[in-house]
């Protein structure tokens, strides 16, 4: 499972709680199977905008689909959301 | 979670946001002043460490309503707003542009990380470099938490003509650089042609409960972020109502001289969110004119910080053209609305 995270560069605190979140999510999904990886992209690049249209930081992307826009998702919900698309 | 307590957390939340609503309305009811009552004049004569501890203290026993209510509300708009639908529509024509830029800056933008990203992203996206600088002046001067305090402790009308002076002034500035050569340069440089994202957006939503919480962390988070720079300034206030003397306000801070220098002290002195508006009322206390209260609150957006990232975007010359244009419209609207108020 690819999980994006985007937020600007120099990273905000609310993008580095996200990424936070991904990465607990991720060391509890380990044992279930389910392989999580984390990259963290800036928003104000122009490849994210060609690809992705505006976003609103922080947002996460789960295989390339939009999931979250400008809140900070907590490592359960982030954990619930990876378990529904790995299905 | 069950159903169960999802309702039960659901209506603690939503009982929570009335009660502060309620206190609100209940302080307008009661006529109870939510601005502070100390005048200048009772802090002479006061010993220095007493100075800021009795401003803060009375600045808190009645702003703490507002200041909740504000940060509430500012988190529950931020939450509520349809933040997909509307990115999803920034990147369309320029006239669209220029009508979200205007209509969405007050609510989304209370934070500053979030409104670089979104200038770029409005440039990149193909709505033009013109809607991306009227968002990024219309956001710091009349984002709802701005416009509320500035409601609540110095006045409606004052908060009022501020929304549509920035409205104005961001208007222009937009319109005036996406004409400019150097403007017209950089958008040609930064457009990645059109896409369709929108194929990629499935935004989650969450149950009602959660999006309260959120909304409430959200305001929290404002709150930690500005109140300490909040009482900073209101500590610096205090000294400058103690014992700056109030003929020197009077005389420069008045007139057409007032709004000169109204207009130009923000730069320097690099007030963060909400401070400008305790300053300025400190100010306005000891004499200053309206006129040159309102050129000090639109003289904000020199903001360094966010200059010096929007510029790696929209090159230096954009920036100083805003900067002029932001300067030139606080001084010409504070001088008209000083002589329209009669207090020049």
């Amino acid at each position: 499972m690819h999980v994006e995270v985007f937020g600007p560069d120099p990273p905000c605190q609310r993008c580095t709680a996200v990424v936070k979140s991904v990465e607990r999510a991720a060391s509890t999904l380990k044992p279930e199977g389910i392989d999580v990886t984390v990259k963290k992209l800036n928003i104000m690049s122009k490849d994210v905008v060609s690809k992705y249209g505006v976003l609103m930081s922080p947002a996460l992307t789960l295989n390339g689909t939009v999931r979250v826009m400008g809140r900070v998702p907590s490592s359960e919900e982030i954990g619930r959301l990876i378990r529904e698309t790995a299905r | 979670m069950t159903d169960k307590t999802r309702t039960v957390r659901t209506t603690v939340l939503l009982a929570f946001v009335s009660a502060v609503f309620g206190a609100l309305a209940y302080s307008r009811i009661t006529a109870y002043s939510l601005a502070p009552a100390m005048k200048p004049a009772d802090f002479r004569g006061l010993p220095p460490w007493y100075v800021p501890v009795a401003y803060l203290a009375d600045y808190f026993s009645h702003a703490w309503i507002c200041l909740t209510f504000a940060f509430v509300t500012a988190g529950l708009i931020y939450e509520f707003i349809p933040k997909e639908a509307i990115t999803g529509h920034m990147s369309g024509r320029k006239a669209t542009g220029y009508g979200l830029a205007l209509g969405i800056a007050p609510f989304l933008t209370v934070c500053s990380c979030t409104m670089v990203p979104l200038f770029a992203g409005i440039v990149y996206s193909g709505a033009g470099l013109g809607p991306a600088i009227t968002f990024l002046l219309m956001a710091p001067s009349a984002n709802i938490l701005a416009i509320l305090i500035t409601g609540e402790l110095l006045s409606w009308e004052l908060a009022g003509v501020r929304v549509v002076v920035s409205t104005v002034v961001a208007l222009i500035a937009g319109i005036v650089i996406s004409k400019t050569p150097w403007g017209k340069a950089v958008e040609r440089e930064h457009q990645v042609g059109s896409s369709n994202p929108k194929t990629a957006v499935e935004v989650v939503k969450l149950p009602l409960d959660e999006r309260l919480l959120a909304s409430l962390k959200f305001g929290g988070y404002l709150a930690k972020q500005i109140l300490p720079y909040f009482i900073l300034g209101l500590i610096a206030v205090s000294f400058v109502e103690a014992h700056l003397p109030e003929h020197i306000v009077g005389e420069y801070l008045t007139g057409v001289r007032g709004v000169l220098i109204a207009s130009v002290m923000g730069g320097p002195l690099y007030t963060p969110t909400l401070v400008e508006i305790v300053i300025g009322r400190g100010l306005w206390q000891m004499g200053m004119s309206r006129g040159a209260l309102l050129s000090w609150l639109m003289g904000q957006p020199y903001d360094v910080a966010n200059a010096v990232a929007v510029s790696r975007i929209a090159r230096w010359k954009a920036v100083l053209t805003y900067m002029a244009i932001a300067w030139v419209g606080s001084v010409a609207f504070g001088l008209l609305y000083g002589a329209l108020s009669g207090s020049l």
